[in-house]
């Protein structure tokens, strides 16, 4: 099946900068994929390049198999930039209208009203709602063409606590209905509670491409946690004050040989990685 | 046709909400015929249309200058870049309100017209006026959009005002050509501002135009034509490429 979208053999440069270099991606149909990296890794790049906003200086990308650049191939794609500015003067509803307009087959408004939360919003002019609002709305234009693929870059960016929720409900019930999510954020509990696939851009290069538990499951490993004040009998801890952490493959393994060297282990945590000290452990930082 | 609809309607209510465009756009070339109106009866008809064609082609200084140079720095622009819309759609989308707007401020100056000044237009002369504002601001449309497509955002302001002011004095918009000072006259025949006032002035009097005024106002629109286009791909290559 085509993918929803790729890049093949891509490099990008800005003058003397790297970009992207030697850079492969591909999103599935279906599913969630969380694009992660550190500020200037390349994400926002591959998005527009993906978008057809720029062009490769070497590979290709595609989009649901067809050249972005194409009007028809953007057809089935719905997109929420990092930064979108409203026009001040208009009003929600009138944006939401607009896009709505440009697909064959959009999301009801009122559904998209109700999935969202927008009801209050709707009359308000872009420039009189809050960053959290005009973020909402934003969120809400990616979906309006109920498009098939949805791009979401830093989605949650200062929304609040019930906004994200709606936000991830809306992300979950589009990969739930077949539809496919490309998010890029920085918050990795984010992506840990989203994606099912993970992408991980440094410096311009792909460094880890794997479906979520491939990676935490590369990564290691479970979490091992305890309180100790005093020196232990295996190397490889990470102390925070009190607390030590050991990131293992076998959990009760080790929890077996500290106990044989009489540690307490107060306190005993037992749980599987998170995505960020999955990430860290495959980055080779504590 | 349906998308630069949809586009034409969000831009006419995003302008048509800015009292800081739509007042003076609309409010200024009046209040400059006004300032002018005291001139000499047999140049009233002339008048009306040097000062709708000063009003007219405001708008394709400040609507398209301004506002594609304004658009190049803008997200939402960006963002409007990733919808299923062609380019052309949306640059036609830019015209609807630019001619709306145009033809209030020129109205409005023609309506003032009527109130203070001799007006004596027969209706022939009315539509080759009207006819001639039509084509004769083309060439301005596409100077707005080589200004909007060169002009650094912040600097489109400024030098439209300088561009739509200088142009529209020395080309005798708001004084009858022949009564430009001596300085200015030769430099006059030179731009494309007094090659549509002749051409409208004749039109205003119901008589053929000058030769020279379609010739000259057509090689400006080639020239602005091809400034735009080398604008709008300079533009592209920075930012898309």
């Amino acid at each position: 099946m085509t993918p929803a979208a790729e890049l093949r053999g891509v490099a990008k440069r800005y003058g003397a900068t790297v970009a992207l270099d030697e850079v492969d991606l591909v999103v599935p149909r279906g599913g969630v994929l969380a694009l992660l990296g550190p500020n200037g890794a390349g994400k926002s790049t591959a998005l527009a390049l993906l978008l057809g906003l720029r062009r490769p200086d070497a590979g290709w990308a595609r989009l649901g198999g067809s050249d972005p650049r194409l009007p028809r191939a953007r057809r089935g794609v719905g997109v929420t930039p990092q930064e979108i500015a409203m026009p001040p003067t208009l009003r929600a509803e009138e944006a939401l209208e607009l896009v709505r307009r440009h697909y064959p087959a959009p999301l009801a408004a009122a559904e998209l009203v109700e999935r969202f939360g927008l009801l209050p919003l709707l009359r308000r002019q872009c420039g009189g709602l809050s960053g959290g609002e005009r973020r909402l709305v934003a969120v809400a234009l990616a979906f309006a063409g109920a498009p098939h693929l949805v791009v979401l870059d830093e989605p949650s960016a200062g929304l609040d606590a019930a906004a994200r929720l709606r936000v991830w409900e809306a992300i979950r019930a589009h990969a739930g209905a077949g539809g496919t999510v490309l998010l890029t954020t920085h918050q990795l509990a984010e992506a840990d509670a989203l994606a099912d696939r993970v992408v991980v851009l440094d410096r311009g290069r792909v460094v880890a491409a794997a479906a979520l538990d491939e990676i935490k499951a590369r990564a290691g490993l479970t979490s091992v946690a305890f309180r100790a004040n005093g020196p232990l009998p295996l190397d490889g801890a990470v102390r925070d004050g009190e607390r030590v952490r050991f990131a293992v493959r076998d959990a009760g393994l080790l929890v077996a040989r500290l106990v044989r060297a009489g540690v307490s282990l107060e306190g005993l945590e037992v749980r599987p990685l998170t995505l960020e000290e999955a990430l860290a452990q495959l980055e080779g930082t504590p | 046709m349906r998308l630069a609809a949809a586009h034409a309607r969000v831009l006419a209510l995003e302008l048509a909400r800015q009292p800081a465009y739509v007042v003076p756009t609309l409010a200024f070339p009046t209040l400059f015929f006004l300032i002018f109106a005291g001139g000499p009866a047999a140049d009233a008809n002339a008048r009306l249309a040097r000062f709708a064609a000063f009003a007219a082609i405001g708008v394709a200084f400040f609507q398209f200058g301004v506002g594609i140079a304004g658009d190049r720095a803008s997200p939402w622009e960006l963002y409007l870049r990733t919808l299923p819309v062609p380019a052309w759609s949306r640059f036609a989308a830019r015209l609807v309100p630019a001619a709306a707007f145009a033809a209030a401020a020129a109205g409005l100056v023609a309506v003032a017209a009527m109130l203070a000044t001799p007006v004596s237009l027969s209706a022939s002369a009315a539509v080759a006026v009207a006819a001639t504002l039509l084509a004769g601001t083309i060439p301005f449309g596409l100077l707005g959009i080589a200004l909007g497509y060169w002009a650094p955002p912040r600097a489109s302001l400024p030098l439209a005002n300088l561009l739509y002011l200088s142009l529209s004095y020395a080309g005798g918009l708001w004084i009858p050509p022949d009564r430009l000072p001596p300085a200015v006259e030769p430099f006059s025949r030179l731009l494309p501002t007094r090659a549509l006032a002749d051409a409208l002035a004749a039109a205003a009097a119901a008589r053929p135009a000058p030769p020279g005024a379609w010739l000259e106002l057509a090689a400006f629109s080639v020239l602005f034509a091809a400034l735009a286009a080398a604008g709008y791909a300079r533009d592209e290559g920075r930012r898309f490429r």
